[in-house]
């Protein structure tokens, strides 16, 4: 394995050898990378190096820790037009898994006496783990597959304000729900509006503090407010199409003539049938991400009025997805070339002026949304300009420790006191998972969201503490 | 010989699972994926679904057939406990599983997306085989 040395503050890397195209780049602190060091994370950074036409690096974001094929918070860009290929593995089995953070019209004091009534609702409005259960009902999933989030706004959830101020506006380009198979529609079809499970949750924040006023403000936060985050992606539909694709793309790498390290790093070229076809089922299946976090942002604001007993003005801030490859314009070696950028748990981060902004957006870039753990905090981050991993950042803390070291430490009913005693209300679907989930089994999100500050990757605007937590 | 142990894992879930012929191989990797997600103590199994999968090679074969189980076990709602292996050869395998509504089976463990290829392995070991599978949830 090549060997990783620190190259500046915050960065570490691995010189391109042994079949490697491209270096590996890891932003971390000492403390990061340290842990990035006892599982096989740096080895997963050095495998995503060989993919055939990888541009500048192999980049790991501060929450790096041990994946399947891709480190979780892997970052790789490939030149389309140089036979670069595209990896159902770089964007994982929850394909367009990501943050929503809504905002509101309310402080926490507002909140405090209608707490419990908010929480039986969200407790009853949401579904969540295993079993069907859904907001939304097949009939508009057609609609939501070519269109996301903008069909589920025609289908009465949500507001067209909303749009503008998701990644994209909630919609993938190049959609077509035909490349999916029966398997994964019918999986779908019975999912819309769903949260599921493992690391999947809704929870109600307050801000309490503010780095960034501008930012902040532009963003529509303020300290003290109350917010809403929603951490969820394309459940079943997405899962059965990185399976189908993953399989299929055994023959059709040898087809190619391509090989990689890790039979999870399948791919094939982009300028191809069998790339075609993966990016119009990956596009189909996000636009069900997209469309089932608008979904549940329209059930949570509904579940606050229901709470209050009148509505509650409750804005979007942001929709960000962690799992997706992209087609991205970026300058490299002086060139601008078509990149098919993957995310693997790693965030689009543009930067102040970004033409991709909406006009309230570009004078301070695109909020990052980086949950951290139940019982800690999350943060608010925004994009600047000349970030060095093609406009990404850190998606989240990271795990530092299995789910079964996690489970052994603590039972699920002592975590669940421990959130209660810190004043945080807990709606768990299982009260015995919520010790996988335990915020020791995260790294310090503080040092992430410093490490992305350091590294030029993002700026810190406001943090987030829990109030509420719903778990799948 | 016992059916699987859990290995480490920072984010998602693997296990080792053992057999004394391939077909065992293959029930016990299924068992251990529901056994690490489910408490199969008090399960029936007596609703049964056919499983039907293929694959190039043993190791695509064996992801191939856990993510039909995956799936099925979704699609209905199903918590599979047991696992029966009637053909398995070259490109296919065919068997059945039988389980119990998700609702009367406690989840004791994140639920199961997928099962991947990453660090994948069929070993012939003197009595039988073992296979390394990582999960993600």
């Amino acid at each position: 394995m090549s060997a990783f040395e620190k190259t500046a503050e915050a960065v570490w890397e691995a010189p391109a050898t042994d079949g490697m195209r491209v270096p590996g780049r890891v932003f971390a602190s000492e403390a990061l990378f340290r842990g990035a060091s006892e599982d096989r994370a740096l080895d997963q950074v050095v495998n995503v190096a060989h993919l055939p036409g990888i541009v500048r690096a192999s980049f790991a974001m501060p929450d790096i820790h041990w994946g399947y094929g891709f480190p979780i918070g892997g970052v790789a860009a490939t030149d389309i037009d140089a036979g670069g290929v595209v990896s159902p593995g770089g964007v994982g089995f929850d394909i367009c898994c990501g943050v929503r953070l809504i905002g509101s019209e309310l402080t926490h004091d507002d909140l405090r006496p209608r707490l419990e009534a908010v929480m039986a609702r969200l407790d009853g409005a949401i579904p969540r783990g295993l079993g069907k259960g859904a907001v939304a009902g097949r009939r508009l999933l057609g609609d939501v597959l070519e269109r996301g989030a903008s069909a589920a706004v025609d289908g009465g959830f949500g507001v067209p304000e909303d749009l503008a101020r998701c990644e994209e506006r909630g919609s993938s380009e190049g959609a077509d729900p035909s490349l999916l198979s029966d398997r994964a529609v019918e999986r779908g079809s019975q999912q819309l509006g769903s949260l599921g499970g493992g690391n999947h949750f809704l929870e109600i924040q307050r801000v309490d503090r503010v780095i960034d006023a501008a930012a902040a403000e532009a963003f529509g936060l303020a300290a003290g407010m109350i917010c809403v985050m929603i951490h969820c992606g394309s459940r079943g539909l997405g899962h059965q199409t990185c399976t189908d694709h993953v399989k299929a793309m055994g023959p059709a790498m040898r087809r190619h003539g391509i090989e990689v390290p890790d039979r999870q790093l399948a791919s094939v070229p982009v300028q191809s049938e069998d790339g075609s076809r993966y990016l119009g089922a990956m596009a189909a299946s996000a636009n069900f991400a997209w469309a089932n976090r608008h979904i549940l942002g329209d059930a949570t604001r509904r579940a606050f009025a229901d709470g209050f007993g009148s509505p509650v003005e409750m804005p979007l801030v942001y929709d960000v997805a962690h799992n997706l490859a992209k087609i991205e314009r970026h300058e490299v070696d002086g060139r601008e070339r078509r990149l098919c950028v993957h995310r693997k748990g790693a965030t689009r981060a543009l930067g102040p002026g970004d033409a991709a902004l909406p006009d309230d957006l570009a004078p301070v870039g695109q909020p990052v949304l980086v949950p951290g753990s139940m019982g800690t905090a999350s943060w608010v981050l925004a994009g600047v300009a000349g970030n060095p991993a093609f406009d990404s950042a850190a998606h989240g803390a990271g795990r530092v420790m299995s789910r079964s070291q996690a489970k052994k430490r603590q039972s699920g009913r002592s975590v669940k006191e421990q959130l209660e005693s810190d004043d945080i209300a807990v709606r768990p679907g299982s009260v015995g998972l919520l010790s996988e989930e335990a915020p020791y089994a995260y790294k310090d999100v503080e040092e992430v969201v410093r490490v992305c500050e350091v590294a030029g990757l993002a700026r810190p605007v406001a943090r987030l503490r829990p109030v509420g937590v719903v778990k799948g | 010989m016992k059916r699987y142990e859990t290995i480490p894992h920072t984010a998602d879930v693997a296990f080792i699972a053992y057999g004394p012929t391939l077909h065992e191989l293959f029930e016990n990797a299924a068992f251990a994926m529901f056994d690490i997600a489910f408490d199969l103590s008090a399960a029936s199994g007596r609703v049964t679904r056919p499983i039907v999968a293929s694959g190039d090679t043993m190791e695509e074969l064996l992801v191939a057939w856990l993510n039909e189980l995956v799936a099925e076990a979704e699609t209905h709602d199903m918590a599979f406990s047991s696992f029966g292996v009637d053909r398995l050869e070259e490109g296919g395998v065919q068997g059945w599983a039988g389980g119990d509504p998700v609702g009367s089976t406690p989840l004791i463990g994140a639920p199961v997306k997928a099962a991947t290829h990453h660090d994948l392995a069929i070993v012939e070991i003197p009595d039988g085989f073992w296979a390394r599978v990582v999960l993600d949830v």
